[in-house]
């Protein structure tokens, strides 16, 4: 469970990113986040991934509160998320399998079993069998979802997703998206930040528009 | 315990591995730092070589203590039990006027010169091996026994000894200066390879930062790294050293063989070895440490 309480983002020498956000999202959502570029979209994910610490306001992951937390303590609460980033952050100096590898390796898990996840993990986006293929070679929206595979590799109880749709034509961004709806579906909360009107969202969910980092429109869709 | 060993073993596998694949480059490295470790290590074995041969000639340095020539047997009688009582004197010997002039006949040709003599012209003498072998010591005993009575002159020959052991103690500080100063470049060439290291995996760094990894899974990678350049760096320093001192040895020999001893410099002992090792690898674990250490910090401001 996710609770910001009015969380306010200010880098320095710029006005508010985010100001004054509440919400909070229940285990199993899905979430999009909504608004023009610049609207502190990425910033508001960046604060739930604790990536970034708020300038003010609280944030709770799991009746946590991530502001008060030792910096050495933070790494441990990121490993509860799959980040899928914009610009996908894939590591070209290895092949699809190794990028997969990684979060394992950080969590300690190597061989046998590391082996049998990162091939389920490509398997469920579709990449199986290009586990030994290097990244750089791959599509644009193959490369996507090989960054949701290392995402969901270490089986994260919530996803976070920026922009995973960006540069992708209407084809493949709904396969994403699909993509996405199955692991909500098996209970992974799920946050998308998105530039987009949602076409392909036809599951329950949550919409956090954000308007020059004002969180403006906050509704639950339940559309059968 | 065992997640902690895993996550060491995986580290080391995946720096051998790079190392693996940048070898020539790896070993060139390397080289550069056995070279900085082989400068004061044939410098230290060259001194201890010297210093050892300093001890093993104090042992033969020896008073001679001269007695005037009028001497009379009691007074000979005298001096005899006093340097027998005395601890600070290892072993002594006398040598009659008499004796000394039959062994100067014996040894020396030229007889007539001998023969032309119309008294003994030698003195009685002691001769004094000391306990002690440090100069302030035998400079002790040099005094008290110039009281004694019925003795013209007391002569300690390490005069030269004392010399080569203040050049040695020169040699000493040169050493510790040479020692810290390449520890500097150890230091220098090792951080350098680990900033490399870290700017080409910049990016896994960030990644891994930001999915969780720790300061210390970040750093392991990196400490063993410098460890493994340092331990390297070692072996190739101990080739290094004990090729540089055989092949001096050919020299020395055959010079030692002039002056009747059978000198060699030290080759490189488990001591001298284990302790470069130890030097080497804490070096590349420093370096490798504050480095790391400093890109992080900034990755995160």
């Amino acid at each position: 469970m996710i609770v910001l309480d009015n969380v306010t983002k200010r880098y320095p020498g710029s006005q508010d990113a985010l100001s004054n956000a509440s919400f909070s999202i229940e285990q199993g959502e899905m979430v999009y986040v909504t608004g023009h570029s610049g609207a502190g979209k990425s910033t508001l994910l960046k604060l739930i991934a604790t990536i970034e610490r708020p300038s003010n306001g609280t944030v709770l992951i799991n009746n946590q509160n991530v502001s008060k937390l030792r910096e050495s303590a933070l790494p441990y609460i990121r490993r509860k998320f799959g980040l899928v980033f914009q610009d996908h952050k894939l590591l070209y100096d290895r092949n699809c399998y190794h990028n997969v590898a990684l979060p394992l390796a950080i969590n300690g898990i190597t061989g046998a079993d590391a082996a049998k996840r990162i091939r389920a993990a490509l398997d469920k986006v579709g990449l199986l069998h290009k586990e030994k293929v290097m990244p750089i070679t791959l599509s644009g929206g193959e490369q996507q979802r090989l960054a949701i595979a290392r995402a969901v590799v270490s089986r994260p109880s919530i996803l976070i997703a920026d922009e995973p749709t960006g540069n992708l034509d209407k084809n493949y961004a709904d396969d994403i998206l699909k993509l996405f709806g199955a692991f909500q579906q098996v209970g992974v909360t799920v946050i998308i930040a998105t530039h987009d009107v949602l076409a392909s969202a036809n599951q329950t969910h949550k919409i956090l528009h954000l308007d020059h980092g004002r969180l403006t429109y906050q509704q639950v869709t339940a559309d059968e | 315990m065992n997640s902690w060993l895993m996550h060491h073993t995986q580290a080391l596998k995946l720096v051998i591995r790079r190392f693996k694949d940048n070898l020539f480059s790896n070993l060139f490295i390397a080289l550069t730092i056995a070279v900085s470790l082989a400068l004061p290590m044939i410098v230290y074995l060259v001194l201890s070589s010297f210093s050892g041969l300093v001890s093993t000639i104090k042992s033969d340095s020896h008073l001679s203590l001269f007695l005037k020539s009028d001497a009379t047997p009691t007074m000979i009688d005298s001096i005899h039990n006093t340097l027998a009582t005395r601890e600070s004197i290892k072993q002594f010997h006398f040598i009659s006027k008499e004796d000394a002039l039959q062994q100067l006949i014996a040894d020396n040709n030229n007889q007539d010169l001998i023969s032309s003599l119309t008294e003994n012209p030698l003195p009685d003498a002691f001769f004094i091996e000391p306990a002690a072998l440090d100069s302030a010591a035998i400079q002790q005993l040099k005094d008290e026994l110039t009281q004694l009575d019925g003795i013209e002159n007391v002569q300690v020959d390490d005069a030269w000894l004392k010399r080569l052991g203040y050049l040695l103690a020169l040699g000493k500080k040169a050493l510790f200066v040479l020692a810290m100063l390449l520890s500097f470049a150890l230091f220098t060439v090792i951080s350098n390879t680990i900033r490399m290291q870290i700017l080409t995996q910049q990016e896994e760094i960030e990644v891994s930062q930001l999915i969780g990894a720790t300061h210390r899974f970040i750093r392991r990678p990196f400490l063993y790294s410098g460890a493994i350049y340092g331990l390297i760096g070692a072996l190739f320093a101990l080739m290094i050293t004990s090729i540089v001192i055989r092949l001096f040895n050919l020299s020395v020999s055959t010079l030692a063989a002039e002056y009747q001893t059978d000198f060699s410099l030290l080759l490189p002992n488990t001591d001298v070895f284990i302790i470069t090792c130890i030097t080497a690898i804490a070096i590349g674990l420093i370096s490798a440490y504050i480095v790391v250490s400093k890109s992080l910090y900034k990755s995160i401001n």
